[in-house]
């Protein structure tokens, strides 16, 4: 059947009767869910959520990969992402230099739209399943050559238990510790 | 054994222990009870943990403990365009005033106990006290010379006209089933289970309504609703003077359930005070009041998790339309007991 | 001491808006600093307790989002439009990749069509809970907050699930989606349908048949059908005071022509009515999310990008689609030319229609950037309807047509 307006009204309520119902209705919902609260709580620090690998998180360099096409420069909508120029060793000849850009990331400017990493023709880039870093200052956040090759620390992960959401029929979401490790 | 006795009966010097241990101490612990308890509940009924980190063994206990240490040092900002002395004096008084119902009300079936050598007229007078602080939040809103402090303070004033009488009635039809305004002669008679709450369910309602109404709990939030007048008469007070303000609220609604449990719920029955000593004739039975009435302020504290607030103008049309016949009725009630008991 | 009229014409002459002080009436300012208000602000005339003039003071979050896509190839502006309204960021972006579509004379997947229905409806119902929530609050009913957004982040952690993010999806693409859904997907959401369907009695019970909320929100900010059509809201505002509109009705895009559900409407036009289209809303919402993943499910063989562009993708690019079911861009695509011409679409967002007009000068960038969203149509109930109700109503009618402040300042 295809899609229709349907009229509907509102549930007529008055009368005494009508009131003390609804009245005891509401406290029983508020009493039931008082003794069994079905709580969906996280404790942050001590338990941290373990995304699915899909996640869009923070990004990382390939840098062996890298083609130096800068389409991640070109496509980011923030413009977080810009090239820079290094000189290297050349592998073909490691005799000589050789000049070559590179992407590198500020993360003051990320939206993490994923952009970058989809569009990239290599695969030089990959997400990484969170985005819960801090940094000390915002100076920090602009990422060098070498920090962006490297997976940040997650600082949830020295203290906490990793945990996953499962959609669940009675509860909504519930978390569940990890099965095995790593 | 001396030294004991005489250390309890120190305790037990009834300007002493009325007024400053159950009264102030009472109704300090009863509002951090109360404020946790509304927190832990409200995090219950809404699928959260409330608060937690400042103590997980003790449910977050201390959390309440840790602000009320913060209220008392942080800094109070008086604004340049208040009206400094009834800015100022005005959360004092109320919260003095506020305890000041214990006073007038027996905790003991012995007169060596009583804070008043008479209490033929303590019913009445712990109501006309009871019926002064909210006066003072008006004068305090008015003295902030602030807009939305004083659009509170008006709905506090209509609020006030509205739940007295209520208040005043549902308790007096106790004073008519019994044809005492004695508080002592009023608990006696419900000894050891007859209690009005059994007898009298609509005018105890009426009364529970009225103390709701009274010290804007949900769902009669009215003067401080924040959505629309920020912190109503309290919201240029910071501080200590806050804390008073919003603490005060607390401390009256204890007030109000330990007159509400001695007339309804039978005072320190089943309990039957022996004459010997401070401790069994005292403490326990002030103890037992004191129990009844936090168990009302937890009732009172858990419809935040269900209701949401009326309007002022609905509130006060239930009032007088729902509520007032209600003590009506329950002093008419009352009435009919008084002749047939 | 008053201030003569010299001064005030100079003052006027420097730009400084300067009008008299109305004596009678109590005004007061709510917002933009204001636990109630929202970003925006209200300027209140009150005569005692009832509001005679409520002027909304709009434009708090102003950030020229059309002027900025301007300066944006076409990719980018997706992740750009969908901050307006970032809580149902699937359907505010999506009636612009239409228009692209439009213009660039493509068609999606049909695939990606059903994917972006289900991701719209699973927005529409965490947006709906989002503002139930705010309502919630402001009548003072802090647990419909919290419930509200307990179970919304059912829906936001499904939304995650399929696009890698919880808000801002940046989903669509002209011809598709950007990513396949995992497969254990289906049953999820079939778990967290089954889920909200067996909550939806318990919300009614404690908040809408809560006589103190029925006694709050009856006969609030009524707009009756005339009013409705005359002031030209959108969305649950309009539907709430009997109109049967729709987008998904009225010019079904998408496949929501092909999908059988029900566009709920109520007579009453009162506060309370529009809270039960929302209400209502969620559960056909969760309808469609049926049927949008029972078809999913059956045809998992098909792209979800047109067969003729996944033909053409590189071998890496097939390569990660078969693996992980991400879509990987062209570098062509950055900055691909759109045919020049004129496009116009409209979709139906949480909180109403929002159309958008795109012209393509054929350039790479758009040359103009049109959008009228649902808050900025409804802001005016503001204007027109709370005059005569008393103050403790303007939460009540501000929380029922769930205005969202960044969205009307686009």
């Amino acid at each position: 059947m295809p899609p229709r307006a349907v009229t509907k009204s509102v549930r007529k309520t008055g009368g005494l009767f009508d009131g003390v119902k609804s009245n005891v209705e509401a406290l029983i919902i508020g009493v039931k869910y008082f003794i069994d609260p079905k709580r969906m709580t996280m404790f942050y620090p001590k338990e941290y959520l373990e995304h699915r690998p899909g996640y869009r998180g923070f990004i990382v360099l390939k840098k062996e990969v890298c083609i130096s096409c800068a389409a991640c420069a070109r496509i980011c909508p923030s413009a977080a992402m810009k090239m820079v120029r290094v000189s290297e060793v050349d592998p073909k000849e490691p005799a000589k230099q050789r000049q070559k850009q590179y992407p590198v990331i500020n993360y003051q400017r990320c939206i993490f739209c994923g952009y970058c990493v989809d569009v990239c023709p290599v695969e030089a880039l990959y997400h990484l399943p969170f985005h819960d870093v801090t940094y000390e200052s915002l100076g920090d956040m602009f990422l060098t050559l070498d920090l962006f090759q490297k997976e940040p620390l997650r600082p949830v992960e020295k203290e906490g238990v990793p945990v996953v959401y499962e959609v669940d029929e009675t509860l909504g979401l519930v978390k569940r510790e990890r099965k095995g490790g790593g | 054994m001396m030294v004991l006795e005489t250390i309890l009966y120190l305790i037990a010097y009834p300007p002493l222990w009325h007024v400053l241990i159950v009264g102030l101490l009472g109704a300090f612990f009863t509002a951090v009870v109360a404020i946790w308890f509304e927190r832990k509940t409200a995090a219950r009924v809404q699928r959260r943990i409330g608060p937690y980190w400042a103590s997980p063994r003790l449910g977050g206990f201390l959390n309440l403990i840790a602000d009320m240490i913060r209220y008392i040092l942080q800094e109070v900002i008086i604004p340049r365009s208040v009206d400094r002395v009834p800015f100022v004096l005005a959360p004092v008084a109320a919260f003095v005033i506020s305890i000041m119902p214990m006073a007038f009300v027996p905790l003991s079936p012995y007169e060596k106990f009583w804070p008043v050598p008479n209490m033929d007229y303590s019913l009445l007078l712990a109501l006309a006290i009871s019926t002064v602080p909210p006066l003072m939040s008006i004068i305090g809103g008015w003295a902030s010379n602030n807009k939305f402090s004083i659009i509170g303070s008006i709905r506090e004033s209509y609020v006030i006209t509205a739940y007295e009488l209520i208040f005043v009635i549902s308790l007096l039809s106790a004073a008519a089933t019994y044809t005492s305004l004695n508080l002592l002669t009023i608990v006696n008679a419900q000894s050891p289970i007859a209690w009005l709450l059994f007898l009298n369910p609509i005018a105890f309602l009426a009364a529970f309504l009225a103390v709701l109404m009274s010290t804007s709990a949900f769902p009669f939030e009215i003067p401080e609703s924040e959505h629309e007048v920020v912190g109503g008469p309290y919201t240029e007070y910071s501080g200590i003077l806050y804390a008073l303000n919003m603490g005060g609220a607390y401390v009256r609604r204890f007030i109000y359930a330990v007159i509400m449990s001695l007339v309804f719920l039978g005072g320190w029955a089943p309990y039957v005070p022996p004459a010997d000593g401070p401790l069994f004739a005292i403490i326990i039975p002030s103890l037992i009041v004191a129990i009844k009435a936090v168990i009302l302020v937890l009732i009172m504290s858990f419809l935040r998790a269900v209701y949401g607030r009326y309007r002022l103008d609905q509130a006060l049309d239930s009032a007088w339309r729902l509520v007032l016949p209600m003590a009506l009725i329950g002093l008419g009630w009352g009435i009919v007991l008084g002749l047939i008991l | 001491m008053s201030i003569s009229e010299g001064t005030l014409g100079e003052l006027r002459s420097k730009g400084v808006e300067v009008r008299r002080i109305d004596k009678e009436y109590y005004e007061i300012f709510i917002g933009p600093q204001h636990p109630g208000s929202g970003h925006m602000r209200f300027r209140v005339k009150l005569d005692g307790d009832i509001i005679v003039d409520a002027d909304p003071d709009i434009g708090y979050v102003h950030r020229t989002m059309e002027k900025l896509s301007e300066g944006r190839e076409w990719l980018k502006i997706t992740p750009l439009v969908e901050r307006m309204t970032i809580i149902d960021a699937c359907n505010i972006t999506l009636p612009y990749i239409n228009a692209l579509e439009k213009l660039m004379d493509k068609r999606p997947s049909t695939r990606a069509s059903y994917l972006r229905v289900l991701l719209c409806e699973m927005n529409r119902i965490a947006s709906h809970l989002y503002g139930f929530g705010i309502f919630g609050v402001f009548i003072g009913h802090s647990t419909a907050y919290m419930w509200g957004f307990g179970d919304r982040e059912v829906f936001v952690e499904l939304s995650e699930i399929l696009t890698g993010t919880r808000l801002t999806y940046t989903y669509h693409i002209p011809g598709g989606v950007r990513r396949d859904m995992p497969q254990d997907f289906p049953q999820m959401v079939r778990r967290a349908v089954r889920y909200m369907r067996s909550r939806m009695p318990e919300y009614e019970k404690i908040f809408l048949n809560n006589p103190v909320i029925v006694t709050r929100l009856k006969d609030v900010g009524v707009i009756t059908k005339n009013r409705a059509a005359e002031l030209g809201v959108v969305g649950p505002t309009l539907r709430g005071s009997g109109i049967r509109y729709d987008v998904r009705l009225a010019e079904p895009y998408e496949v929501y022509g092909e999908i059988d559900f029900e566009v709920p409407v109520f007579e009453d036009g009162d506060a309370l009515a529009r809270t039960w289209v929302r209400v209502e809303e969620i559960k056909q919402s969760l309808n469609i999310m049926e049927q949008a993943i029972d078809w999913l499910e059956r045809h998992r063989d098909e792209p979800v990008i047109p067969k003729e562009d996944y033909d053409k993708l590189p071998k890496l690019h097939k390569e990660v689609y078969e693996k992980s079911g991400r879509v990987k861009l062209l570098p062509a695509q950055i900055s691909m030319k759109v045919p020049p011409g004129k496009a116009v679409a409209r979709g139906e967002a949480g909180r109403g229609e929002i159309f958008y007009y795109v012209e393509s000068d054929g350039g790479t960038m758009p040359y103009r950037l049109r959008v009228v969203t649902p808050s900025a149509r409804n802001a005016i109930v503001f204007k027109r309807i709370l005059p005569g109700h008393r103050l403790m109503d303007l939460p009540t009618v501000y929380g029922s047509i769930d205005y969202f402040a960044p969205e009307a300042d686009r």
